[in-house]
């Protein structure tokens, strides 16, 4: 029985192939084409841009040109920006441990506090070079935020300000060159944006597996998410909460982060237009549909409605009760994506990559 | 960037170039591939494909097996049970009937890898001594007819065995023991602060021959190529921290120590600290590793150590050497035959049902 099913379904497959080779609509290569033109190119064009943004902010805060709450705003819009990115992060950013260059976490040690300091010991006239050749901790959002708003860093006062103002203009730079070289390499000719929306390629020998591939990186995301506040909330130290390994802890930019995650995801879900992952859930599952819309709405509506800061819930009961109710509805997302849409879809999630064996 | 050349899905022409094996006999034949695969509801097959993609059998299997290997002479394969399993089958690989439902002794399970003697005599597993937990045992069967008998079994020398290959002789056995200690039913890791990974030659009548350690403790040796001139090269899975630099290859040439293979400090976090299946292309002395969670397929010179391709293959499995070059499976995608001749490598997509291929898979 069961092997003449696979092999049915080989056949299946084979014959789909031909048929999308010849006709004119392959739903996957469209929804991955609009997903590419619509959500993905604007999104790392919006991060290069707020990375420009902070990088020139740097110039003007150091200059005595802005204030600090300017500053601090500009920096926001780049935290902001790169947690949008995160279900997004297909392609050459998600490769490599690049990101660690944009954001160091979870900082279980106070990695980016301690090589700050002893970086700006060991080199009071910092380079933009000596911040390239050094540790990747400090050269993303994570320091930049050390600088801008942690408590060791009095910045009204000038000398403070005059000893990690090079930091701040080196990891400016850095951001904004590292986000301007990744949407080059989407543009690029054979670029992601091609290999996403014309098939076979390179890197991807039919449609199906960029939907699966965009969908993988849904699905980290949203297990990331959970990481993200899981980690805080105590999830992994015996429900003793950690408040300092929350994301974006000292802007106190946890729960936008969060939210600008969900958006992200969500947006890949829908596409501008209908147009997402969305589209191509057979009809006859219209309730899955249904009930990843709702999943998506319920989880946003929640971080409406919460309304306080992070640092205030995770200090009392009654708040971390709250966000644990966050955690559930993250999780219930996550779980529609890794097992229901998955399947809608045809596409198999990192099977050998947990395996551990 | 560089570019590579690339073919659309095509029925390409491949070769084995395993060294004997039932099927040369008939080179008229596209290779056989087997490998453990499930369906999209979670089942567990062992299956066989010629490579231009014609199926040849899918057995269902209660035990989701690992990695499989081949009889020298007869049609005869085993599919080895995944930790915990204490389930093995022999399969014949001509139609896929199930021969033999290797079950293992009280207090052993197996580690998901096997192999035959050159004899095609006797069959060697890594399995747990569960009443000692983790202390790796090599279990020895002899093949009587189209079955096989367990008939006593030897130490591994270490913790937590995994794969095992053959030195070039066909006599000493290369035991990649992963050093994490496990207990019966249970794949929850019991000692990684006690880890005790190690590389094992090992007579296969059971003398130990060498015991060599990498320095970082919790960095397991669990997969392993061999090469005819008897390079081994390992592949790790580190337990530590994410951001600890640490080798996940290392090489053992003829006559030196087990070292760190040089390893791109880029490759190396696209690894994120595990390493899946290996294989070395003999003839042109190519080495071959998946990394799934990086999503790469890795290609080096064996000899020089230089970085010759990767190519993006989301959640990438079983490698394996054909004459070209190297057959790549994925748990997601569709499977590569990498064309290794030319001055570009060739990637070409092969028409076997895409994904849900686990992670070792056999060309004979």
């Amino acid at each position: 029985m069961y092997p003449n099913r696979i092999f049915r379904a080989v056949t299946a497959t084979a014959l789909g192939l031909l048929l999308g080779a010849c006709a004119p609509s392959d739903p996957y290569a469209q929804t991955s084409q609009a997903l590419t033109d619509e959500v993905l190119l604007p999104a790392y064009a919006d991060w290069a841009e707020a990375n420009r943004r902070m990088a020139a902010s740097s110039i003007a805060f150091c200059a005595d040109n802005e204030e600090l709450a300017d500053a601090r705003e500009a920096f926001l819009q780049a935290q902001l920006a790169w947690a949008g990115l995160q279900p997004l992060l297909i392609g050459p950013m998600g490769e490599g441990n690049r990101a660690w260059q944009v954001q160091f976490w979870p900082d279980k040690k106070n990695l980016v506090g301690r090589q700050i300091g002893s970086l700006l010991k060991r080199k009071p006239q910092l380079t933009q070079a000596d911040l390239e050749s050094g540790s990747v901790v400090l050269q993303g959002l994570s320091a930049y935020e050390y600088v801008l708003y942690d408590k060791a860093v009095d910045l009204t006062d000038s000398a403070t300000k005059a000893r990690y103002c090079p930091l701040l203009q080196a990891i400016g730079e850095h951001q904004q060159k590292l986000s301007a070289d990744m949407l080059q390499t989407w543009k690029a000719k054979d670029g992601m944006a091609a290999q996403l929306s014309e098939f076979p390629n390179e890197r991807y020998a039919e449609s199906a597996e960029a939907i699966a591939d965009l969908l993988r990186v849904q699905v980290t995301a949203l297990d990331g998410l959970k990481k993200k506040l899981g980690a805080p909330l105590g999830r992994q130290s015996k429900g003793f909460p950690q408040p300092f390994q929350a994301e974006a802890w000292r802007s106190d930019a946890t729960l936008p982060s969060i939210d600008a995650a969900l958006a992200g995801a969500q947006q890949l879900w829908l596409g501008t237009d209908g147009n997402g992952l969305k589209a191509l859930v057979p009809t006859e599952q219209a309730d899955l549909t249904k009930r990843i819309d709702v999943a998506y709405e319920t989880a946003r509506q929640h971080l409406v409605d919460i309304m306080l800061p992070f640092s205030e819930l995770i200090a009392d009961e009654a708040g971390r009760a709250r966000l644990d109710a966050l955690y559930q509805d993250i999780d219930a997302l996550h779980r529609l994506h890794q097992t229901e849409l998955a399947r809608a879809l045809g596409v198999q999630i990192g099977f050998n990559a947990h395996d551990g064996d | 960037m560089k570019r590579r050349a690339f073919l659309g899905l095509g029925s390409a022409l491949v070769a084995a170039s395993a060294v004997g094996g039932w099927a040369l006999t008939h080179h008229t034949e596209q290779p056989l591939l087997l490998s453990a695969r499930n369906d999209a509801d979670g089942r567990h097959y062992a299956v066989g494909y010629r490579l231009d993609g014609s199926p040849v059998f899918a057995t269902p299997v209660k035990e989701r097996c690992h990695d499989v290997y081949a009889h020298p002479h007869l049609p005869l394969a085993v599919f080895v049970g995944r930790r915990p399993s204490r389930e093995s089958y022999l399969i014949d690989s001509r139609d896929g009937t199930l021969l033999q439902v290797l079950t293992s002794p009280p207090d052993r399970h197996f580690y998901g890898h096997g192999v035959f003697h050159s004899s095609g005599d006797w069959f060697y597993t890594t399995e747990n001594d569960t009443a000692e937990a983790g202390r790796g045992v090599l279990g020895v069967y002899r093949v009587e007819g189209r079955q096989l008998i367990r008939s006593g079994e030897r130490s591994t020398h270490g913790i937590g065995p995994h794969q095992l290959l053959w030195m070039p002789d066909g006599e000493t056995l290369v035991i990649a023991n992963g050093g994490i200690r496990t207990e019966a039913d249970s794949r929850e890791m019991m000692n990684l602060h006690a880890m005790e990974p190690s590389l094992v030659l090992l007579h296969r009548d059971g003398t130990l021959i060498s015991k060599e350690q990498l320095p970082e403790q919790m960095n397991s040796v669990r997969h392993l190529a061999v090469a005819a001139d008897g390079t081994v090269v390992s592949g790790q899975q580190y337990e530590g921290d994410p951001m600890d630099p640490v080798p996940l290859l290392a090489i053992k040439r003829p006559g030196q120590a087990f070292q760190a293979f040089p390893l791109g400090e880029a490759q190396r976090q696209t690894m994120n600290q595990y390493t899946a299946s290996l294989a070395i292309n003999d003839s042109l002395r190519l080495l071959a590793v998946t990394a799934p969670r990086g999503n790469k397929v890795f290609i080096w010179d064996l000899d020089t150590a230089a970085l010759r391709e990767e190519i993006h293959l989301p959640d990438c499995a079983g490698v394996g050497a054909v004459e070209q070059g190297f057959v790549v499976s994925s748990g997601q995608g569709r499977c590569r035959l990498v064309d290794c001749t030319g001055k570009a490598f060739v990637s070409t997509p092969l028409q076997l049902p895409p994904g849900l291929w686990d992670n070792h898979l056999r060309l004979v």
